[in-house]
């Protein structure tokens, strides 16, 4: 502080003035000294523009997607018997209506019916962890695993991104397809969900023991991730369509023609039966073929 | 550590809230600790104390004041833990604390380097007023720490902030300050 007769007002008002928290002379004082203090206006506006760059760069943070262990522990009452409920009747709804009957019996059974698995494990470390005996396809620990590295991904979520204006996404969406196609050996169409509320941010070509295979991903306005991912169908594969959970993630597959599909993501398992519902009815128009 | 199902009897609007601030809870608990494992177990633990305690909070106030100050006590607890099983001088302890790991990926550089040279009492003034737009008054109620001592810490936290910008290494009464926190 250099020419001051007056008093001049400190560090403490001038920031507290910044974010108008003096009572109303003071606030009008601060005003004053700062219209005739071009110093001290400049340092107050330096403040101003780092308290907003901080608010700029951490605004993306809360977009990132949740654990799923803290959905699990904060939605998750007095555990699966009011959950499981409307869950069982929906999914016989499900299977009722893609005619998966025969899917039924195995449903009861599956391991998604049982509590969500103990909140704080690292997804990371759940999906490289060996399969629970119930886990029948090896495959799926992959999709999770697959879904684990790529979705918190800020730069990089996708090998090829599809972005920019709508024709552009067209010819994006039509070169992915071509290739993850001519890759796999098995028809890869982008899938839209957007009536679903989700957009298609990418896809990556991916390895696994079975061949190659694939990862679409789509982004829901919130910025949640789900992904799908696609393989040859495998000997063993079987035909029903099935949810499983590991470690806070959901996956529900299928095996459609050629191809073995799994959905994977954080969401509740009615958003996701929602959207697997759509990949099954887009999938079977593309490869004008019926389950079963 | 014995099953436990904290919050079971939690009402269904508190849960949503609770979800709903979630997201603000990890940025707060990363401006504490720069390294993500520290910060989501710091979200976790504060979800599982919200839970369990979901019956004091009254429905007419900010949800987000609650849970910022049941993580700001839990962060606390857990200093005084590391502390109590080390034999190294506390404010060398809180110095190590702050400086980021070299080479961290989770730090982009300038602004947020800058943010983790600062004490925690100043990062975490600048980011409940600056970021999460609290007034000194739910900054206050959150420390545990009266609205003067907000508006005297904001104001040498912007000064250390700025320090750190332009000059990168002063580190002004950073240490003095920390003392205050607890």
């Amino acid at each position: 502080m250099t020419n001051d007769k007056l008093q001049p007002p400190d560090d403490e008002q001038l920031s507290a003035w910044l974010d108008a928290e003096l009572n109303e002379p003071a606030q009008a004082s601060v005003q004053d000294w700062l219209q005739t203090h071009p110093d001290d206006a400049a340092r107050v506006r330096l403040w101003a523009a780092d308290r907003d760059a901080l608010r700029a760069r951490l605004a993306p943070e809360l977009d990132e997607p949740l654990p799923g262990a803290w959905v699990d522990l904060v939605t998750t009452t007095a555990p699966v018997r009011r959950l499981g409920g409307s869950w069982e009747a929906m999914a016989a709804q499900w299977v009722l209506a893609v005619g998966l009957g025969a899917a039924m019996g195995a449903w009861w059974a599956r391991p998604g019916n049982e509590p969500p698995p103990t909140p704080g494990t690292a997804p990371l470390a759940a999906a490289t962890a060996p399969a629970t005996p119930d886990t029948q396809e090896p495959w799926l620990q992959f999709a999770a695993l697959a879904h684990t590295v790529y979705v918190p991904e800020k730069r990089h979520p996708v090998e090829v991104a599809v972005e920019g204006d709508p024709a552009a996404q067209a010819a994006q969406e039509a070169h992915l397809s071509r290739w993850l196609t001519k890759r796999l050996d098995v028809p890869v169409k982008m899938f839209d969900l957007r009536d679903q509320g989700y957009r298609l941010v990418g896809g990556r070509l991916l390895p696994e023991s079975n061949g190659p295979c694939a990862q679409l991903m789509y982004e829901d306005s919130a910025g949640q991730r789900v992904t799908v991912y696609l393989r040859r169908k495998g000997t063993d594969a079987p035909a029903s369509f099935r949810y499983e959970e590991l470690n806070g993630l959901g996956l529900f597959y299928w095996v459609e023609g050629p191809a073995g599909y799994a959905l994977v993501g954080q969401a509740s398992r009615e958003r996701l039966l929602a959207l697997a519902e759509a990949i099954y009815r887009s999938g079977k128009d593309s490869i004008g073929s019926v389950i079963e | 550590m014995p099953s436990r199902k904290p919050g079971v009897n939690a009402p269904e609007p508190f849960r949503q809230q609770l979800l709903d601030t979630l997201p603000r809870l990890r940025r707060y608990a990363r401006s504490l600790s720069f390294d993500h494992a520290n910060a989501d177990d710091l979200v976790q633990t504060t979800a599982e104390r919200a839970l369990a305690h979901w019956h004091q909070f009254d429905q007419r106030r900010d949800i987000r004041v609650w849970l910022l100050s049941i993580a700001h006590n839990a962060h606390l607890d857990r200093i005084r833990r590391e502390q109590r099983y080390t034999l190294v001088d506390p404010d060398q302890l809180a110095e190590r604390r702050e400086a980021p790991a070299p080479g961290d990926p989770g730090l982009r550089m300038d602004l947020l380097a800058a943010l983790a040279r600062l004490s925690v009492a100043h990062r975490e003034v600048l980011l409940l007023v600056g970021v999460e737009q609290l007034s000194y008054a739910e900054c206050a109620e959150v420390l545990g720490v009266p609205a003067g001592t907000v508006m005297s810490r904001l104001a040498r936290a912007r000064v250390a902030m700025r320090a750190a910008l332009d000059g990168g290494a002063a580190r002004p009464e950073a240490a003095p300050n920390l003392r205050r926190v607890v």
